[in-house]
């Protein structure tokens, strides 16, 4: 305790030194002059009596020379006169410290950008209260996991209340709610909750409360809980709105509670209304996220454990389900981020090498430049110098060096990943509006900081040991302009720059690679025509949409208006787009066998207009397309992809067979459907996988349970084909559209072009941003290779000179001399 | 034994006897504290008056003692120093020590007379 007390105030002493130089001072001086003062009084002449007070006192250099010894940190001291005689040094040569701290800059702050993306969407926890106990519901197929649960599931999940606190379901919110009885209908986010989600988000309600387990139950009424910012919005904040009615989907619904702004769920919402699951439900839709929160103390371990018994439990009642899936759960922050986990951690990789190629350029700088000072340093060793002090000096340099390129390199780093995430939007997750969340953290200053002086040391530690090792005698021997450039010396920095240069290429090897791939998703045929073609959403929720006969209406009147408008070349209507997904189904070949049904074969369905293959462009191969007749008083009919004939008529001819489908509502209900057509290949789910197969509905035909459930989990997707460029059509398109439906508003407007750049966002940045890094990596490596032979070339200017001299044709002998020994460590001279 | 190493053993013994003479005298300066060892060692210890700063001042960063500018009897300005609580338990158990060490000492000495 006292020592410690002791080195405190030492520290404070260092740092407070010439104040305290002052007060010894006046010290010893008052010291002096008590002691005058009674030797006056003693009878000593004024001269006598101060003599012998500066006699009593002694040596007043020696005391003064003690207490600075014992007031401050010697060695602290030192130290600040290390970096003094470093800054020096370095002020001496200010080209070579600008570019060794600007090639720092860039390698750490290439690290400082990536690292703070990860750092966003990795390493910072949810916003939500105890976030490590939030684990999302995970089904585990033999395919992979999948988080989307049906009805059965998410209660079974809910019933293992040994192991969870909370268990809450809740939807994409795909659809939007229409919120109208206002001056303008609006679409806003609302999701289906489960009665704890509230409870288990930790969500803050400020006025009124949440729904009651009663009230998550079928029929208890149409309610809603809102946002803060709709509530401001579109209520203008009043205050009484708690037990109003408000008019959703265009239907009224009782105002239960609004939520404080603090509250920022994923997916994110403005309106949440009950999920009123049916207890007794049977349904094996999956449309559903469960998310729960783990008792405090209880392991994955244990919950696993606990799961699996519910899954053999599952399994007995519900047979027709999963045979070969088990339940399973995950830290909720994962879900979001498990596809782009690899690509950052290559990513992060990547730019390690750029940083390695930076730290070779400086190393070798500092062996040039060690080399030059080589004299100095021998004198210093004959001197008396150690060798720790001397490789603590030029490490003393080299850390300044990276401490400074650090700095540089958290503004730049920081600043560049800003402005590339602004530029190219990149689809990650959890970085909000343009990279908005990419903030600097406590995370981001200590990994900028580590980095830093880890590579300080890192290129620094090397050449500080080659060059402290002075022999003096073959210093002595080799003299002059060729000081310190032994061989062992030039095989080293051959040898760096040959790491540099493999470095590099591999890097360039990778970018290549990801271009090559940017290249092929773009010369992707997508199976459809995506110029002029507009898509716009609207949601067709509420009771009014619950038959598929009210929809086909809107969908008829829609197509109605809009083959009048000139300029518009066709119109369908769709659920979700190509690229971006389709639902899954099951379906069984009818052949006549009783037990066909027994044989599931899966496929994506899409229930579609007639219009839908004209909008795209997909090319009929075999029979014919839908037409208006296709609909609901006459057989069930079906078009199927190429690849699905492919794949499951390998032999024969499709047309005409019939196929039985589970929609997953309920199992195999509706009568069979006949094959009239076989469509082109379409990437229905991603452009970098090969084309699944697809069936194709009449939109008129599907039936009212599939209507219903695709009504509440997706908005209906009107494409359009228009001659020219379709945003000019756009606003007499969404006013069509208005009055067909009664009213309903249109949202999320984008070209098909649109939709598949978006669909690419992710490739293409990683792209780019490994691509900036090889070009990086390229110009470091080209500074070094350059800094080298200039080197040698310096060092052989006599050697050139004599050649010139005798009569050699310049550019001949010397730069062949010279080229050998860029080109790698073949010769050692 | 080097010079630092005389130093330090100086040190301790003279820190000891700035303790006490804290201890007896209450808040006093430099000059004044090494009057009072002078007069104390009836003369036979005559100290460099200098020597005591650099003892003054670790004993202030061990926080055995706080020092005060202010007015001595013949109003010159001079650093004042005091005991603290610490100082005062420093001195107690250095005291213990010494006698410790004295005892041991002189009877060591006893019996190599004795022999």
């Amino acid at each position: 305790m006292r020592a410690l007390r002791r080195i405190w105030s030492r520290l404070a002493g260092a740092l407070t030194g010439p104040h305290r130089e002052a007060g010894l001072r006046d010290e010893i001086q008052s010291h002096i002059e008590m002691q005058t003062d009674d030797n006056l009084r003693a009878g000593m002449s004024p001269r006598e009596a101060r003599r012998q007070a500066r006699l009593k006192f002694g040596n007043i250099e020696l005391a003064k020379e003690e207490y600075r010894d014992r007031r401050g940190l010697p060695r602290f001291e030192a130290l600040l006169r290390d970096i003094q005689y470093a800054l020096r040094g370095l002020a001496k040569s200010p080209g070579f410290a600008m570019l060794a701290i600007l090639m720092m800059a860039l390698g750490i702050g290439a690290n400082t950008a990536i690292f703070s993306v990860v750092n966003t969407v990795l390493l910072q926890p949810l916003a939500y209260p105890e976030p490590d106990r939030l684990v999302q519901l995970v089904i585990n197929y033999p395919g992979g996991p999948d988080v989307n649960l049906s009805i059965p599931e998410f209660l079974n999940f809910r019933g293992q209340a040994e192991v969870f606190q909370d268990v809450a379901a809740y939807d994409f919110g795909g659809p939007g709610v229409n919120l109208t009885g206002g001056d303008l209908p609006e679409r806003v986010r609302g999701i289906h909750v489960s009665a704890d989600y509230f409870r288990l988000f930790g969500a803050q309600i400020i006025a009124g409360r949440t729904f009651s387990a009663q009230e998550d139950l079928p029929g208890a009424g149409r309610l809603a809980v809102i946002s803060h910012g709709v509530w401001r919005r579109r209520f203008h904040a009043n205050p009484d709105l708690v037990g109003r009615s408000i008019s959703l989907g265009g239907e009224p619904h009782s105002v239960v509670g609004i939520v404080g702004p603090s509250f920022q769920p994923d997916p994110p919402a403005d309106v949440w209304l009950p999920l009123q699951a049916d207890p007794n439900s049977r349904s094996p839709a999956h449309y559903l996220r469960g998310a729960a929160r783990l008792k405090p103390g209880v392991t994955l371990d244990r919950v696993n454990t606990q799961l699996e018994v519910a899954m053999a439990e599952f399994r007995r009642e519900f047979p027709q389900f999963h045979a070969d899936a088990s339940f399973t759960v995950w830290p909720l922050r994962y879900t979001d981020v498990r596809d782009v986990r690899e690509a950052l951690f290559i990513l992060l990789g990547a730019v390690g090498l750029v940083l390695l190629i930076a730290c070779t350029n400086v190393a070798n700088l500092l062996l040039v430049r060690a080399a030059g000072r080589s004299r100095e340093i021998a004198i210093r060793v004959a001197v008396g110098a150690s060798r720790g002090r001397l490789v603590w000096q030029s490490l003393c340099e080299s850390l300044l060096l990276s401490a400074s390129g650090g700095l540089l390199g958290l503004i730049i780093g920081h600043a560049g990943v800003r402005a590339l995430l602004t530029l190219y939007p990149s689809n990650i997750p959890r970085i909000g509006e343009d990279g908005s969340a990419v903030a600097l953290d406590w995370r981001v200053f200590v990994f900028t900081f580590a980095v830093a002086t880890a590579t300080g040391v890192l290129f620094g530690l090397f050449p500080a040991l080659i060059s402290s090792r002075v022999d003096l005698r073959a210093q002595m021997q080799e003299g002059g302009s060729r000081s310190g450039s032994g061989a062992h010396q030039n095989r080293i920095r051959s040898l760096l720059v040959a790491v540099q240069l493999a470095l590099a290429v591999v890097l360039l090897v990778g970018a290549g690679l990801l271009i090559q791939t940017f290249a092929a998703l773009r010369a992707v045929q997508p199976g459809f025509d995506a110029k002029n073609v507009l898509t716009l959403e609207m949601s067709l929720t509420g009771s009014r949409f619950q038959k598929t006969a009210e929809v086909t209406r809107v969908v008829r009147e829609a197509e109605r208006r809009l083959h009048n408008v000139p300029g518009i070349k066709a119109v369908a209507s769709s659920w979700m787009l190509p690229v971006e997904s389709a639902f899954g189904a099951v379906f069984a070949i009818v052949d006549g066998s009783p037990a066909y049904k027994q044989y599931p074969k899966p496929a994506l369905m899409r229930p579609v207009s007639p219009g839908y293959f004209d909008v795209f462009r997909i090319p009929l191969l075999r029979g014919r397309l839908f037409t208006d007749r296709d609909d609901a008083m006459r057989e069930g009919v079906v078009v199927i992809s190429e690849e699905m004939a492919r794949k499951f008529w390998p032999a024969q001819n499709p047309i005409g067979a019939q196929i039985d489908i589970d929609y997953h509502i309920d199992d195999f209900v509706a009568p069979p459907r006949r094959i009239i057509g076989i469509v082109g290949d379409v990437h229905n789910d991603r452009l970098d996988r090969e084309p699944d197969p697809i069936m194709y509905l009449s939109q008129a035909q599907a039936p009212d349970g599939l209507t219903t459930a695709d009504v509440s989990i997706i908005p209906i997707t009107w494409v359009v084909r228009t001659e020219g460029d379709p945003f000019l059509m756009s606003t007499g398109i969404q006013d069509e559209l208005r009055q067909a439906s009664g009213g309903l508003p249109v949202a999320r407007i984008r070209s098909m072009n649109q939709v598949v750049s978006q669909s690419l966002a992710r490739s293409d940045f990683n792209t780019i941003v490994l691509g900036i890094f090889a070009g990086t990596a390229l110009l470091l490596a080209a500074i070094g290779v350059y800094g080298l032979m200039s080197y040698s070339v310096e060092q052989r200017r006599r050697e050139i000179g004599v050649l010139h001299g005798i009569g050699g044709r310049s550019g001949t002998g010397a730069a062949r001399r010279s080229s050998s020994k860029g080109c790698g460590c073949r010769r050692s001279d | 034994m080097s010079t630092k190493e005389k130093n330090d053993v100086w040190q301790g013994t003279l820190s000891l006897m700035v303790l006490k003479t804290l201890d007896v005298m209450g808040p006093q300066h430099g000059y004044g504290i090494a009057r009072r060892i002078e007069q104390t060692s009836g003369d036979l210890l005559a100290i460099n008056h200098g020597t005591l700063y650099p003892v003054l001042l670790k004993l202030e960063q061990e926080g055995a003692i706080t020092s005060k500018w202010g007015v001595s009897d013949n109003n010159r300005k001079a650093k004042f120093y005091r005991l603290t609580k610490a100082g005062r338990r420093q001195l107690e158990s250095e005291r213990r020590q010494w006698a410790q060490t004295t005892e041991i000492i002189a009877a060591f000495f006893a019996r190599g007379e004795t022999q």
